[in-house]
């Protein structure tokens, strides 16, 4: 391993063109190398937001790893994907992925997009954490994802995969990924926002055990035209590990019951409750939630600026590529709607019944 | 000392702003920071976006709000160093001394209303999200040149 600066042999390494298409055909052709060594390509079919997409992996080695959040959304085969995005890792396939062709430090520091490696066609990032580089080609519609090896992809990547890719597409259908929960009826329902430990996993997965249904936990699709709805794109649940017993119901349903001591607890919700997820719904209202140490639970008013500051940032900071277009779609749905803080009290079935309450009226 | 000689606009692209409720919310896309404004930091930024020069941002202060001329250049003084900090407006140098626009002549139809009790404005900062990253970028570098966790982690 390398772990000092780049040294001149790799900085000599960096020749390739600086073209960001150029740089995406390569990986793609690298990617087609892969599926044929790995004996060709495992597709997958999935509804998220309304649109047809196609998952094309190169062996089965990262369907374990990438297919669990997204499987209340798989559908039957079709032909006509709007997005495919192609999987790899170099390992399993046996297929080197060349050195990249910046340099270090050539990204935003915190979101990982690749300066000089993104236009209005081409998204380039690469993910701290998951090291995975992740691509798209918004004229061809193809997305390219990739890593070294599947022994680095952390438990919270198998629980929102390909957030960049989804995000970036989306986004130019005017649908933004968020990070957000959603619960509610197929009649409307609300959506949960808040920074982590404000309380939004446990608001969302205590509907589990109630007469409201399920959209998501930790992050959501929103749009906001023609009306403002909320579309489930991951089934996961993610809680604290020092805060599972409060949700006895959802004992049986954690995946990584070996991991606690590292990891947040993990559930993948269409295991367990299939019947209780709902792929979208009208949203009714946005609610904030916050711990308050009382035992009843409440709402109160707000305004969407409070609403926004509890979403906006956290939305920005986690997804690659969001920018002006993605602080619109937000404005504009938290101004459609009422806005309230969710007054948390510790008895857990108060909650669900309030909300349940909130969108009946 | 007021500062004629200068220009401000808004960091765009880089940063997005709406007014919603009255207040301000404003985000620096490249560095994922949110921020807010309320009452006269507000109305400090609208006049900003608007291209109004610091002098009669001041003026129009002066004329709708019940506190001393010097307190309110002081506090617009401090805002405006502020928002430049955090890369959220850019000073320009001009030769031109700006003209005084019709901001100075709704403060004029506001002088015999009552004044607005002032209160100093302050940028609120967002800081939350550090801490919403999942892992320092803490790594080694492959033999290719790709990062990889460290391997005590």
């Amino acid at each position: 391993m390398v772990t000092n600066e780049l040294g001149n042999s790799e900085k000599e390494n960096k020749t390739e063109q600086q073209d960001p298409v150029a740089f995406f055909d390569r990986v793609y052709e690298l990617y087609e190398k892969a599926e044929s060594a790995s004996g060709g390509a495992v597709n997958r079919f999935y509804n998220i937001g309304g649109f047809k997409i196609r998952l094309r992996f190169a062996g089965d080695a990262l369907i374990p790893y990438m297919t669990p959040a997204l499987a209340h959304l798989e559908t039957e085969p079709f032909s006509d994907p709007s997005l495919t995005v192609c999987l790899w890792d170099s390992t399993s396939t046996n297929t080197i992925m060349p050195p990249p062709p910046w340099q270090r430090n050539q990204h935003h520091p915190k979101r990982g997009e690749i300066y000089g490696f993104n236009s209005d066609r081409i998204h380039t990032s690469f993910q701290w954490g998951a090291f995975a580089l992740s691509m798209l080609d918004s004229d061809r519609n193809l997305g390219i994802y990739w890593v070294e090896t599947t022994e680095q992809i952390p438990y919270w990547e198998t629980g929102s995969p390909l957030r960049t890719i989804f995000n970036v597409w989306m986004n130019k259908r005017g649908i933004q990924l968020v990070h957000a929960g959603a619960v509610g009826l197929p009649s409307g329902g609300v959506l949960l926002v808040g920074k982590g430990g404000s309380g939004k996993s446990t608001t969302a997965l205590t509907c589990l055990n109630s007469e409201l249904f399920y959209a998501s936990d930790d992050y959501s699709l929103i749009a906001c035209e023609p009306t403002p709805t909320v579309f489930s794109i991951y089934n996961t649940g993610k809680k604290n590990a020092d805060d599972v017993d409060r949700l006895p119901f959802l004992a049986k349903a954690i995946t990584n019951r070996d991991r606690l001591s590292e990891e947040k607890a993990l559930y993948f919700i269409n295991d367990h409750f299939p019947e209780k997820i709902l792929t979208n719904f009208p949203i009714c209202a946005v609610l904030v939630p916050r711990i308050t140490g009382k035992t009843d639970t409440s709402l109160t008013a707000t305004s969407a600026a409070a609403a926004l500051a509890s979403l906006v940032p956290s939305t920005m900071i986690q997804l690659p590529g969001s920018g002006k277009e993605a602080c619109q779609i937000m404005m504009q749905v938290l101004q459609q709607v009422p806005c309230y803080y969710l007054e948390l009290g510790t008895d857990l079935a108060q909650i669900p019944q309030v909300i349940f309450n909130l969108i009946t009226k | 000392m007021i500062k004629t000689s200068e220009n401000f606009r808004i960091n765009s692209p880089k940063v997005v702003h709406e007014m919603i409720d009255g207040e301000v919310v404003i985000v620096n896309l490249e560095r994922g920071d949110y921020y807010s404004l309320v009452k006269a930091g507000a109305e400090i930024w609208e006049g900003l976006t608007k291209g109004i020069s610091r002098v009669d941002i001041m003026e129009n202060m002066v004329q709708r709000y019940d506190a001393s001329r010097e307190n309110i250049e002081t506090a617009i003084d401090d805002l405006i160093e502020k928002l430049e900090l955090e890369e959220l407006i850019i000073i320009e140098k001009t030769d031109e001394s700006i003209p005084l626009n019709t901001t100075n002549n709704q403060s004029e139809t506001k002088a015999n209303t009552e004044k607005l009790s002032f209160e100093i404005p302050t940028l609120q900062k967002y800081t939350d999200m550090e801490e919403l990253l999942a892992l320092d970028p803490i790594h080694e570098v492959d033999e290719m040149g790709w990062p990889n966790a460290k391997q005590d982690l």
